[in-house]
């Protein structure tokens, strides 16, 4: 039940509630646990009852990012099938493996190509941390782009959580500019052209491409400035900005309770809304949702509740319920990514070169869909105004879409045209990755493999 | 009108974050704007009769080739006019085969086929004395895609591999 929800104590009643020292003879363990060192450090009793568990969440400032309890379908997989977690863990991944990066590269056109050589035969488990580096960094847009299915499919991004998509779509596309600027990164034949075909795109917008071309490579060409331009944005500004929106991103997922159908509760996106109450079929129990998880955090709530309509407690302890779960998904997703760098080693062909094309030369993989489809239309639009707008209705989808319904069978409409878009970005992608060739021809990739990761 | 204090500092710290705002976008601009403004420059390129018809010669100093088409010599850059990527001359079909998006023009530099909005751009050619000068400083946009002055047909098998 939820009635162990105390405010915080302070610290005599902390004291107090220290479970009294075993008698007999204190092993070293517990003679450490109790003295003033560890306990100045873990404040909280150390108290295995629900009263305990409570407080340890209340005192622990990492522990606070989370609530203390959360609905027990949280816990399960499909809810969100960890997505937004695993991306998490694949940007930490990436900064410290990023950082170990920083200490062997110049971001200069004479020597960056040769640090990359050098870090493959000259640095102890260097071609290791460039594997790992480049596999999570695959892997970090693949999730970030899957977690945005979910929470659409989920319809999670209706009332109360429109804001929390749109920071959402901000984060993805941090994420792209992350990606694309560390392409470049390693001076070979790839990424110089790989960035050349990608800036060129910009050309294409309408009055200002030219302009917009020449801020972001700071010229003509890709040279020393483009490299330097990117590098900084690599390692300074693009992961202060993440780090800004992530924050928010996830203290608002907390605030505004789990996107979860819970039993009895309702759904979960009339929540926020008093004037849902009085017209939706389940409207006390919406509000009582509402009423317990403002006790959990310890605020008295407005409205006044009977025994009677509270509903089932169906939430668990965060610690160790959920806690548990991140944990095993975090060391999975470094095992998995540690695998990928054992097993196959990041590209690095010749080093750049403005006076000849590879064929073929293709864009890294999430934009070869725009690829793809720029051999097919006109530049103005499969290069701009196609993924432009895309892009935009994507954003303020909370705000277009203003149907409150979460069960699929009231949004025939969202997912038939959102199913449809990502179909052809899909096949786009699929096409583009393997079935062309040289020259943008169609060729098997069964026969002879063109992919560029 | 009475200005009274807190009417002044409720403009006033408006006015000084606009202010504030308006000297970071300034020296933003600085910090981004393009610097390497390509100088274009003289080439000479030698005597024009040694470039023969239907041969595209690349001038790697200029990042360009010259081609004679039919007894024209143009002076075409190497950089496609869809996405950048740099045109080789294909010996085999006698056209500019761009390897990326698959975009064709002939030895003119005038579409063929592909996604390019245009043919090749390229550069004012001139004779001084006996020798050929390309000035890349004046470039000279591609011809509409509807421009047909010379030979489009395949001389030949296409070097783009695949298929
Ligand atoms: C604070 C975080 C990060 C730092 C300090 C960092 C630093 C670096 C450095 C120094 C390089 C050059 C070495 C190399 O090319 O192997 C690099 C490459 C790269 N980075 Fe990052 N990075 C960070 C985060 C990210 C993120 C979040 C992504 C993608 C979502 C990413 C994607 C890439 C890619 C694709 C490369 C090219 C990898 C290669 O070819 O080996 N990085 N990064
Ligand atoms: S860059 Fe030449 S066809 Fe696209």
């Amino acid at each position: 039940m939820t009635e162990l929800l105390p405010s915080e104590p302070d610290a005599e009643e902390r004291d107090a509630l220290q479970p009294a020292a075993t008698p007999g003879p204190r092993s070293r363990r517990d003679r450490i646990r109790q003295g003033e060192a560890w306990r100045s450090v873990f404040r909280h009793p150390n108290l295995d009852t629900p009263r305990g568990r409570a407080l340890q969440s209340f005192s622990n400032v990492f522990l606070h990012v989370y609530p203390v309890k959360v609905p027990a379908r949280v816990l399960r997989m499909r809810y969100s099938f960890r997505l937004g977690f695993i991306a998490t863990v694949l940007f930490s991944i990436l900064v410290s493996t990023g950082v170990y990066l920083m200490f062997f590269y110049t971001p200069s056109v004479t020597s960056a190509y040769g640090d990359m050589q050098k870090l493959r035969t000259g640095v102890g488990f260097g071609q290791l941390m460039r594997n790992v580096h480049r596999w999570s960094a695959h892997l970090m847009v693949l999730v970030v782009v899957l977690h945005l299915i979910r929470v659409f499919y989920a319809g999670a991004y209706k009332r109360p959580r429109q804001f929390n998509w749109v920071l959402g779509m901000g984060l993805f596309a941090i994420t792209l500019g992350f990606s694309f600027t560390g392409y470049l990164l390693p001076w070979d034949q790839l990424s110089y052209w790989a960035v050349t075909v990608g800036t060129n795109l910009v050309n294409y917008v309408p009055f200002i491409g030219t302009l917009l071309r020449d801020l972001l490579i700071g010229g003509e060409q890709i040279g020393q400035i483009t490299l330097l331009r990117f590098y900084a944005l690599h390692v300074a500004v693009l992961p202060v900005a993440l780090c800004v929106l992530l924050m928010v991103h996830i203290w608002r997922v907390r605030k505004d309770g789990f996107a979860v159908h819970r039993g009895g509760v309702g759904a979960f996106a009339a929540t926020d809304a008093p004037a849902n109450a009085t017209s939706s079929p389940e409207p006390v129990m919406a509000l009582t949702k509402d009423h317990t998880r403002s006790r959990l955090l310890g605020v008295v709530d407005r409205e006044v509740e009977t025994a009677e309509e509270r509903p089932v407690d169906d939430t668990v302890f965060t610690w160790p319920h959920m806690l548990v779960r991140h944990v095993v998904v975090a060391l999975g997703t470094a095992a998995v990514v540690i695998a990928l760098g054992v097993a196959f080693a990041a590209p690095l062909r010749g080093v750049a070169n403005p006076d000849s094309t590879p064929e073929p030369a293709k864009a890294p993989w999430y934009f070869v869909g725009l690829q793809e489809m720029l051999s097919h239309f006109d530049p103005l639009v499969a290069g701009i105004l196609l993924p432009a707008g895309v892009l935009l209705v994507l954003t303020f989808l909370p705000y277009i879409d203003r149907n409150p319904a979460t069960e699929a069978r009231n949004r025939k409409v969202a997912i038939v045209a959102f199913s449809i878009i990502l179909i052809i970005a899909v096949v786009a992608t699929v096409v583009g990755l393997a079935f062309r060739g040289p020259g943008w021809k169609f060729i098997t990739p069964w026969n002879h493999s063109y992919i560029e990761m | 009108m009475v200005i009274n204090r807190r009417y002044f500092l409720r403009r006033a710290w408006k006015a000084c974050t606009a202010f504030l705002g308006g000297a970071a976008v300034w020296t933003s601009w600085e910090m981004l704007k393009a610097r390497d403004v390509a100088a274009g420059g003289k080439i000479t390129l030698g005597n024009p009769v040694d470039y023969k018809d239907g041969t595209a010669t690349y001038v790697r100093e200029g990042r360009l080739w010259v081609v004679n088409a039919g007894g024209h010599l143009r002076a075409l850059s190497q950089k496609c006019p869809h996405l950048g990527c740099r045109v080789p001359f294909c010996d085999s079909s006698g056209r500019f085969e761009c390897p990326c998006h698959g975009s064709v023009f002939n030895i003119g530099g005038e579409y063929i086929q592909g996604p390019t909005p245009r043919g090749m751009d390229g550069y004012a050619l001139s004779v001084e004395g006996d020798a050929l000068v390309v000035d890349t400083g004046s470039v000279i946009t591609g011809p509409e895609n509807s421009v047909q002055n010379f030979d489009s047909t395949a001389k030949g098998p296409s070097c783009a591999a695949g298929g």
